[in-house]
């Protein structure tokens, strides 16, 4: 990774082929900001690696959008610093050619989906035939041709995507990018997201306040509350380093040998319900690993999401900036 | 910079905003040359007969009618982005927001220059035809080209101010009423009360009535003062409003 490569480069135009794309770091360190009486961020620091997806999460107030208007130049923190492979966004020499970002679907609305791109192309010295490229990218085609105005908010989610992709980024940085997408859509975006990261080697910073909208898509998370940093690492880590640990599910023909393999690992077997084997304390990659090394075939492996929910629930408990109390809410158990 | 200043012409012209004010501009300064050139000679108008060169340097300054509506494209042009919220895609274009501003003041400069041919020219239709029709239409002669190079200059400049105070007010609805409000009621008080006339002359009405009036009025700059004058003040709202108003966080 060599950042002045990074400045003085004209990125290639592609349209998300395989082509290897420029890695970049993004580091957010002691990153303070407070609207008057309001602290929104309060000495948030974490790093988001190259060709990963790191899913942002916290509850609604707890400083995700200011972090990340703050980490692109568009909030002046307090205190701390943002930066990519090093320098902040305001020093990047093409700053969309290197973070493409999505926060929020907010257009001219009488001005059609294609000509706001193009807009932006002019801005950046793009060639105007990359919004065309970036509307197919997102499956806008033709509709980037009709007014912004008339679009839905699936279709504004899009729009705001292409939006970051037109310079073909190193970088995504996306806020809450599922609200509007029908489950389709969502679905769609989850590959996409995967995609970018995974097999074009993007980095891609993605926030959420539902891990269960995340959890599927995302290696690595970062977790804020009352704009405090709350946990940081993998899935993985999450999974396992949080009270009640990780549980698994795995269903396997022979289910009694699988338990008797973890057993003798010192793992706990939760439950043993005919071919299905409820396990905690483990990841899924440490079962199935376990498995393989013991010849056992298996038909299911997943982590159980509701525990994941759960984790992060106790994590973030106490820390929504609205905080009501409403009968028969969870909150009263996992308060702390 | 220049990139910058294409995005803003791309933006210009991919909304309907310009072709309302253009069409809006030369019905309006047709329409007050028509008037003018109707009433020309009549005693009880006080407006002079066709033919007189008062009246043809007053009937060719028509255009500067205009001025309010290059005014109000110049703050939609500054304001939209943040009525419709592109300022977040446009800032993160580019994050040096200085240059923004900069890159509107010429765009909508340069976009007015056509603009004002076209009010300049339209205005100079009306009067050759309906005055040719009463008896003289006017001649193209040094002090009625004058008029109208002006008079055409005015709308451009108008144009700069106009985004001058959009930046420095950012709210659009705000921009435009203040503006109005501004020119219409308080200069005017402004210039009749004979306290405060004497600094009317270095108010923006001022500056553009000493660009192109012919009538007697108020004492007044010289015509290139108050072009100068007029630039200035859009260009300190433009600047005034990049470090008060622009560089505020974007929420």
């Amino acid at each position: 990774m060599d950042a002045s490569r990074l400045r003085g480069q004209e990125f290639a135009i592609r349209t998300g082929s395989t082509a290897a794309v420029e890695p970049v770091r993004v580091d957010v360190s002691g990153l303070t900001k407070s609207f008057g009486q309001v602290h929104a961020v309060t000495d948030l620091s974490f790093s988001v690696e190259p060709g990963s997806v790191t899913g942002f999460l916290g509850p609604n107030g707890a400083g995700k959008t200011t972090t990340l208007r703050a980490l692109l130049g568009l909030i002046h923190p307090d205190a701390g610093t943002a930066s990519f492979n090093g320098a902040p966004y305001r020093a990047l020499p093409a700053p969309i050619r290197t973070v493409g970002a999505v926060l929020e679907t907010a257009f001219h609305p009488a001005r059609s989906g294609r000509n706001h791109l193009r807009v932006y192309c002019r801005a950046a010295g793009l060639p105007l035939a990359r919004a065309d490229e970036v509307l197919v990218q997102v499956g806008l085609g033709e509709a980037g041709r009709r007014r912004a105005g008339g679009y839905s908010l699936g279709m504004r989610q899009r729009l705001a995507l292409a939006t970051a992709l037109l310079g073909d980024p190193s970088v995504l940085v996306l806020d809450e990018p599922a609200n509007g997408l029908d489950p389709e859509g969502i679905q769609w975006l989850r590959g996409f997201i995967r995609h970018l990261a995974h097999d074009e080697g993007r980095t891609v910073l993605v926030s959420s306040h539902l891990l269960s909208e995340v959890e599927q898509t995302v290696d690595r998370v970062v977790i804020v509350g009352a704009g405090r940093l709350v946990r940081e690492g993998t899935m993985a880590e999450l999974r396992s380093g949080a009270d009640g640990a990780g549980t698994v599910l795995v269903r396997s023909p022979e289910a009694a040998r699988l338990a008797a393999a973890l057993r003798e690992d010192g793992t706990q077997i939760r439950s043993e319900d005919g071919d299905a084997l409820t396990v905690t304390g483990r990841t899924p990659a440490e079962v199935g690993s376990r498995a393989f090394a013991a010849g056992i075939e298996l038909h299911e492996l997943r982590a159980e999401s509701s525990d994941l929910e759960e984790i992060y629930f106790k994590l973030t408990a106490g820390q929504e900036q609205f905080a009501a109390p409403s009968p028969g809410s969870p909150t009263q158990e996992t308060a702390r | 910079m220049i990139r910058l200043v294409r995005a803003e012409w791309t933006k210009l012209f991919t909304t309907r905003v310009w072709i309302a004010m253009l069409l809006g501009a030369c019905a309006m300064v047709g329409g007050f040359a028509a008037l003018l050139t109707g009433f020309a000679g009549n005693p009880e108008s006080g407006i002079p007969a066709v033919g007189t060169p008062l009246f043809e340097q007053l009937a060719l300054a028509q255009s500067t009618n205009a001025t309010v509506l290059t005014l109000i494209l110049g703050v939609i042009g500054m304001t939209q982005e943040y009525r419709h919220r592109t300022a977040t895609p446009t800032f993160l274009t580019a994050p040096r927001r200085g240059h923004v501003v900069v890159a509107k003041v010429i765009a909508y400069a340069l976009a007015a220059v056509p603009f004002a041919v076209v009010v300049v020219a339209v205005n100079l239709l009306v009067v050759t035809v309906y005055a040719g029709a009463r008896g003289a239409a006017p001649e193209l002669n040094g002090d009625n080209l004058e008029v109208m190079l002006t008079s055409g200059l005015s709308l451009a400049i108008y144009a700069i101010i106009g985004v001058g105070i959009g930046a420095l007010l950012r709210n659009q609805v705000g921009a435009i009423v203040g503006a109005l409000v501004y020119l219409f009621v308080i200069e005017q008080v402004i210039r009749s009360i004979p306290a405060t006339s004497g600094a009317y002359k270095w108010m923006p009405g001022g500056g553009l009535e000493a660009m192109t009036a012919t009538f007697q009025g108020p004492e007044l700059l010289g015509a290139w003062q108050g072009g100068l004058l007029l630039l200035g003040y859009g260009l300190v709202a433009a600047v005034l409003g990049t470090f008060l108003a622009v560089r505020r966080d974007i929420v």
